[in-house]
């Protein structure tokens, strides 16, 4: 899927120098700039970050550093005042089915889970899959249960948020992030509410999504505890990335074999 | 799980809103439907009788679109029935009558009595439940609908009144000539079942019309079953009818769908039920708007987490949209039921009965039903779109 032209072609595009590091990236933001209408501040100024497919990245940094403003671009719940994110080196922030896109290819876990009160697990599992691939309601309650197996909450599959413990809800809320296969997860501070039983069952679960289903994971955190779990960690202060352990790892080929 | 027990959940997640939402569409929403009914069943009704009379044209006085007020001279009846191409013609009295009992005036708004001739077209579609039907040679002879001899024998529980075969009505203004009760109908016209109907001769001294007609029905000769030609010869030929006693009457004549359409009784029903149905929709409307809207917002989180995985605005639309529709769908179903008690309600009480039948066709019941669905929309459009323009960032961000 790699298409080089394309991301040759951009006029924003990636600076000569790193253009073939792009191409191999899943994930490639390219100096991104936002400052919220009313906001002093610039939330990113000027954040580059790549991540390749099966790559688990922690972003830790002091409260207001725009780490969640990052995790929003990345998964384009939001789009930059400037710069761009390339996914498999395609130019996103001017398509135009970026829900599309993001049903598909991202799963999201928030630090207060948000499941919808009034579904049950097995429920909340399917509410992804009304977008994506198409399926079945039949075929949609079969992958919920197997996605509740996988995060070990089958037993729990018909009780509603509000029965579980808030451990729970966060692995009912993981099996959604990943109802229709996404290649991407993004997690804002997963452990926030957790303690650390609870912590350590889900940062298990994390490194098995890894290495089980090749899945990039990309975790804003505040704790050392998740940012040692990562491969590569990045620092940021004041909507820049001021430190990233992985900055000169070469880019191995498996995620252009893969892509 | 399917996209519609998502919605149905997140209805039930509010019971108690969703049950009187429900509710306060379903009155206003019945209240409509009941309207509508009784204004289409009382024009079916007259029309239908005119199609099971064979009438091709129905001749009143021109400018008196009350129809009781219609007054002219037996003579156009006279000159109308000489013309080659008509078949017969049936002229009749009416008018509103009260019955009085004891010198007192009982009350029972308003009180058709119409007089007939014994070769009166309403002869060939009226049922005789009980006694027989007036004979030629009757005087002081009467025939009660059905729902005026109900409304009578509720009144007779209170004092004595006329109201089985056998027993006297007597007349306010003609306390001399009591009537007497030769038989109870039903009348495909429904407020003729309100009403009473008296030998033609009488029903003139009762109205004060000696000599004259309130109107008459007439059947022309036709070519063809379905021949418009003859009929308009006939229309242009006794509208062009002068009493040479009277030069100044002027009489129409019109096809019964067109007189229908005259009566400014129906007109007012029209009218009335028309209001009445803008007005409960546009309460239907706010009243949904007000749900949804509060509804929308109090889920703000919870819509921009189903942006966050993956949901396009249009899906979220089609949330709003179909909970709306639903709330409007149920309200439709429990307005319907509503309507339906409401004219059973109203036919229990004497006043209005003579106009109502409890009857809801599938033509109300389609229309209602269309029309709330269309509250359904309209309630739902703008708090969908408040949905739609919800940012997910916005709505996630107070973690
Ligand atoms: N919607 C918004 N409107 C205005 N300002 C915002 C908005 N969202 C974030 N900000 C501001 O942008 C900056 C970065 O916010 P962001 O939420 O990305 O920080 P963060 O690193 O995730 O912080 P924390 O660790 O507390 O979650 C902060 O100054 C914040 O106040
Ligand atoms: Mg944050």
């Amino acid at each position: 899927m790699t298409d080089n032209r394309n991301y040759l072609g951009h006029r924003n595009g990636i600076p000569a120098g790193r253009r073939g590091e792009c191409g191999d990236y899943l994930l490639y933001a390219d100096r991104l700039y936002k400052t919220y209408p009313d906001g002093e501040v610039r939330a990113l100024n000027g954040v580059s970050l790549g991540v390749h497919q099966g790559e688990y990245v922690a972003i830790t940094g002091p409260s207001g550093c725009g780490k969640s403003t990052l995790l929003n671009m990345l998964g384009v719940l939001d789009v930059p005042d400037n710069g761009e994110i390339y996914f498999r080196g395609q130019p996103l922030t001017t398509r135009r089915d970026l829900d599309n896109f993001r049903a598909r290819q991202i799963g999201f876990v928030f630090q207060s889970f948000f499941l919808i009160p009034t579904l049950t697990a097995r429920e909340n599992v399917q509410v992804p899959m009304f977008e994506g691939p198409r399926l079945s309601a039949r075929e949609r309650a079969k992958k919920a249960d197997d996605l509740l197996a996988l995060v070990g909450m089958s037993q729990r599959a018909h009780h509603r948020p509000m029965k579980l413990s808030v451990g729970e809800r966060q692995r009912v809320a993981i099996a959604r992030a990943l109802a229709n296969d996404p290649v991407l997860l993004l997690a804002d501070e997963p452990t926030g509410n957790l303690d650390s039983e609870n912590a350590d069952k889900v940062l298990d679960l994390f490194t098995a999504l890894q290495k089980d289903r090749n899945l990039a994971l990309i975790v804003v955190t505040h704790s050392d505890e998740v940012a040692e779990r990562a491969d590569r960690v990045v620092k940021m202060r004041d909507g820049r990335v001021v430190a990233d352990s992985g900055a000169d790892i070469i880019p191995t080929s498996d995620s252009a074999a893969t892509s | 799980m399917y996209f519609v027990s998502f919605i149905l959940k997140n209805l039930a997640r509010r019971p108690i809103r969703t049950v009187l939402t429900v509710l306060g569409l379903a009155v206003a929403v019945g209240s409509m439907i009941a309207l509508l009914a009784v204004s289409y069943n009382v024009e079916r009704s007259v029309e239908a009788a005119f199609d099971s009379r064979r009438v091709d044209l129905v001749v009143m006085q021109k400018g008196k679109p009350m129809g009781w007020d219609s007054e002219f001279s037996e003579y156009f009846v006279r000159e109308t029935a000489k013309m080659p191409e008509v078949e017969r013609v049936s002229e009749g009295i009416v008018g509103n009558a009260n019955i009085e009992r004891d010198g007192v005036l009982v009350d029972l708004g308003i009180l058709l009595v119409q007089g007939w001739k014994p070769d009166n077209f309403g002869y060939e579609d009226l049922q005789i439940l009980e006694g027989r039907r007036l004979l030629p040679g009757d005087r002081r002879k009467v025939m009660i609908g059905s729902t005026l001899a109900n409304n009578l024998k509720e009144l007779s529980k209170i004092g004595p009144i006329g109201h089985r075969v056998g027993d006297t009505l007597t007349f306010v203004g003609d306390p001399k000539n009591p009537y007497e009760i030769v038989g109870i109908f039903k009348s495909p016209v429904i407020f003729e079942d309100g009403g009473a109907i008296v030998p033609f001769e009488d029903g003139q001294e009762l109205h004060s019309k000696r000599g004259k007609v309130t109107g008459f029905s007439v059947r022309v000769r036709k070519s063809a079953p379905d021949s418009q030609a003859e009929v308009e010869t006939v229309k242009r030929k006794i509208e062009a009818l002068r009493d040479p006693d009277d030069p100044y009457v002027v009489v129409v004549a019109d096809t019964p769908d067109k007189y229908v359409q005259s009566v400014s009784q129906l007109e007012l029903i029209r009218a009335v039920s028309w209001l009445v149905s803008v007005i409960a929709l546009v309460v239907s409307v706010i009243s949904l708007l007000n749900t949804m809207t509060m509804s929308v917002l109090e889920r703000t989180q919870e819509i921009g987490i189903l942006r966050a995985v993956g949901w396009p605005r249009r899906r979220v639309v089609r949330m709003i949209l179909g909970e709306a529709a639903c709330l409007a769908a149920a309200a439709a179903l429990v307005g319907t039921v509503i309507a339906f008690l409401g004219m059973q309600t109203l036919t229990k009480m004497p006043k209005v009965n003579g106009f109502i039948e409890p009857d809801l066709s599938p033509w109300v019941m389609a229309r209602g039903f269309a029309l709330t669905v269309m509250v359904g929309v309209v309630g739902g459009a703008y708090p969908a779109y408040r949905a739609a323009r919800l940012l997910p960032t916005e709505a996630i961000r107070h973690d």
